[in-house]
């Protein structure tokens, strides 16, 4: 009996499933009212409920095949905001995929989906 | 190893919790409940000691587990990142906070276990415990939600402080009263110390909850701004739950607190020595499952940030409305025909195949668990003809090869990918295998223990731990790869099978240890628990994704 507490236990332990942490979310971002054009260079706004650790965040840029390619940030002039670039692209449907790291400790993932017209 | 690493981060903030009350919550009831300076008590050496051990093993075990998260936060960043996160991990408040408290920690256990064990009567080695801890509570500040918030940082941080403190005075009082009557019951104690502690705790118990709420209700009400906020985000539905689980845990100190009251009328202790005991075995069920809910709460977004991803009343009470339980499955072809659509980022495509073979499986999942629930009350009849209904945990063994089938379609039985090469290589299909046999493993141990013979064997146990650890992963699981609100509307499920789950752990456990009629009340609001969680699973219906 001694051993089967346990071994309940280890399996719960091994079972417990639980998603990545998300606790920094995405309040705002410019693509609302700034889309993007096609061949131009653009920025993006996005900003989060959380101040944010950029130097341990990734934003993606992600094509068509699910392609992925790292993108430049920098820190936004918002508490919260980081900018991203986006180099030109062609027409079509495209996602930005991010993983930000928050002050509180959280590691968050998550994608916004964009298309590109002329 | 991603998986792997984020499943332990999302395990440790419960463990760390738990640690936090017993060292925490064990000095409080050393400054405020035993009060051993006080000599004419008659406390005994052994008493002192366990007490004093419990706060110490506490402190220790969280310096542990704060270490291990800054190691885990380390690990879940190179996997997720793909690099190195030094040097930038190193200038974060969670690395600097973080190592700050594991040292302050660390100094708290080893001046408890260097000065306090060894003068556990001495009110002025307490005190000092006591400003050596402050320190270690007021940095655990830059750790908590509040920390990153951009308005009111300070309000935030400090009542989240404390409202750790009053509840680890709370919980951490609760595992003290357990040792106490583990000391009680081995007779290493004077009897009359059970009755005298319980009724100064039920005194500072009351004092810790009222701080709890008044500092939780300003905290709420910063994170959640609407009813809707409240219903129909995930933080929202979480902090239900906390405040749901929190009124089971006083239901049980009510119960406590009037055998000490009936104890002080008439002298009888009948009730205080044959159902107090087990009242704060099932209490502690509770609060262990309230603190991994409330590290699990910190990982959601509040919902004041997430307007637009909030559901309303309507949508939520849709999630529980009743419908035909789906019997029949798509094919396992068109199930992974739609896969690649479904997990494409760009052009995604919702597949009807996949939530169709999920609402398939849950109905079905909920079917079995309503008729063995049916079973389990009739095997209560004592009538010539309801023996057989004995054996309504078989269903559990059914469930699980159900399960085993069904789980991942991708692998083996069903999909292409082998048994060992999915098991090993995919943190979710090996957790899926483990929950499957759990089940199997389960139906077993109880079927085993329903028929067993032998009077003393301790098998009946197993299924309430099991039961109410069930709850726990329930009630901690959140669902990646949905949008907030698609993973809200599964979570509201979730959580409340997670607290059916609880109650229908209690209910094992109270019925098996109670005394006539608490052990037949006990029983059938188990067997309730059982039959409401096979009913939501028959109704579930997920959203398309």
């Amino acid at each position: 009996m001694k051993k089967i507490i346990p071994l309940c236990l280890l399996f719960i332990t091994l079972c417990h499933s639980h998603g990545a942490a998300a606790h920094a979310v995405i309040t705002d971002y410019s693509l609302k009212l700034t889309p993007i054009h096609a061949n131009n260079p653009a920025q993006v706004e996005l900003s989060f409920n959380s101040q944010i650790e950029l130097g341990l965040s990734q934003v993606f840029l992600v094509s068509k095949g699910d392609k992925h390619q790292l993108l430049q940030a920098d820190t936004g002039s918002k508490q919260g905001q980081i900018v991203v670039h986006i180099p030109p692209l062609a027409i079509g449907d495209y996602a930005l995929r991010f993983k930000v790291f928050a002050a509180d400790g959280h590691l968050t993932e998550d994608v916004i989906h964009f298309s590109v017209s002329e | 190893m991603a998986g792997i690493a984020d499943f332990l981060d999302s395990l440790i903030g419960g463990f760390d919790l738990i640690c936090y009350c017993l060292a925490i919550g064990s000095l409080f009831w050393g400054l405020f409940v035993l009060r051993p300076w006080h000599a004419q008590d008659g406390y005994s050496a052994v008493l002192l000691q366990k007490t004093v051990a419990l706060l110490y093993k506490g402190g220790f075990w969280l310096a542990a587990a704060q270490l291990f998260k800054i190691i885990l936060k380390i690990w879940l960043m190179t996997a997720v990142l793909e690099r190195w996160p030094f040097p930038e991990f190193a200038a974060t408040t969670q690395f600097i906070g973080g190592i700050v408290r594991t040292v302050l920690t660390l100094f708290l256990a080893a001046y408890c276990y260097r000065y306090l064990r060894k003068n556990p009567f001495s009110k002025q080695h307490w005190l000092s415990a006591g400003l050596v801890a402050l320190p270690m509570i007021i940095s655990g500040a830059w750790l908590v939600h509040g920390a990153g918030r951009f308005e009111n940082q300070f309000i935030l941080m400090s009542l989240t402080v404390i409202h750790q403190l009053a509840a680890a005075a709370w919980i951490g009082g609760v595992f003290q009263l357990v040792n106490l009557w583990l000391l009680r019951s081995g007779k290493q104690i004077p009897a009359e110390l059970w009755p005298l502690l319980l009724k100064r705790f039920s005194v500072f118990g009351i004092a810790s909850v009222a701080m709890i709420l008044i500092s939780g209700l300003p905290i709420a009400l910063q994170y959640i701004d609407t009813w809707n906020g409240l219903i129909g985000t995930g933080y929202g539905n979480l902090l239900m739950v906390k405040i749901t689980l929190m009124a089971i845990a006083l239901g049980f100190a009510w119960l406590n607190k009037s055998a000490v009251s009936a104890y002080g009328f008439s002298g009888n202790s009948h009730a205080l020595n044959n159902r107090v005991p087990y009242y704060v075995e099932a209490e502690t069920f509770v609060l262990v499952t309230l603190l991994f809910t409330a590290a699990s709460l910190a990982s959601q977004p509040p919902a004041i940030d997430i307007p637009s991803l909030t559901a309303n009343w309507q949508e939520v009470l849709n999630t529980f409305s009743p419908q035909i339980p789906r019997t029949s499955s798509p094919t396992h072809t068109d199930l992974i025909a739609g896969e690649a659509g479904r997990v494409a980022i760009v052009g995604q495509v919702p597949s009807l195949a996949a939530t169709e073979w999920s609402n398939y499986n849950h109905n079905i999942s909920g079917i079995f668990l309503t008729v063995m629930s049916f079973f389990a009350m009739l095997s209560y009849v004592r009538k010539p003809g309801f023996e057989p209904f004995k054996y309504w945990p078989l269903g559990f063994v059914g469930l699980g090869i159900f399960l085993f089938f069904r789980s991942d379609a991708e692998t083996w039985p069903l999909g292409p990918i082998g048994f060992w090469e999915s098991t090993f290589n995919n943190g979710e299909v090996l957790q899926h295998r483990i929950a499957t046999l759990l089940v199997f493993v389960l139906g077993v141990m109880e079927l085993s223990a329903r028929i067993s013979k032998k009077p003393n064997t301790k098998l009946p146990f197993v299924f309430p731990l099991l039961a109410a650890f069930g709850g726990l992963m329930l009630l901690t699981h959140s669902h990646v790869g949905f949008q907030a609100k698609s993973a809200f509307l599964i979570q509201v499920g979730h959580t409340t099978m997670g607290i059916f789950s609880l109650i229908l752990a209690c209910g094992r456990w109270l019925e098996l240890k109670l005394d006539r009629p608490g052990k037949d009340i006990a029983g059938f609001i188990s067997v309730a628990a059982l039959f409401q969680i096979g009913i939501i699973l028959m109704f579930y219906r997920e959203p398309l994704y």
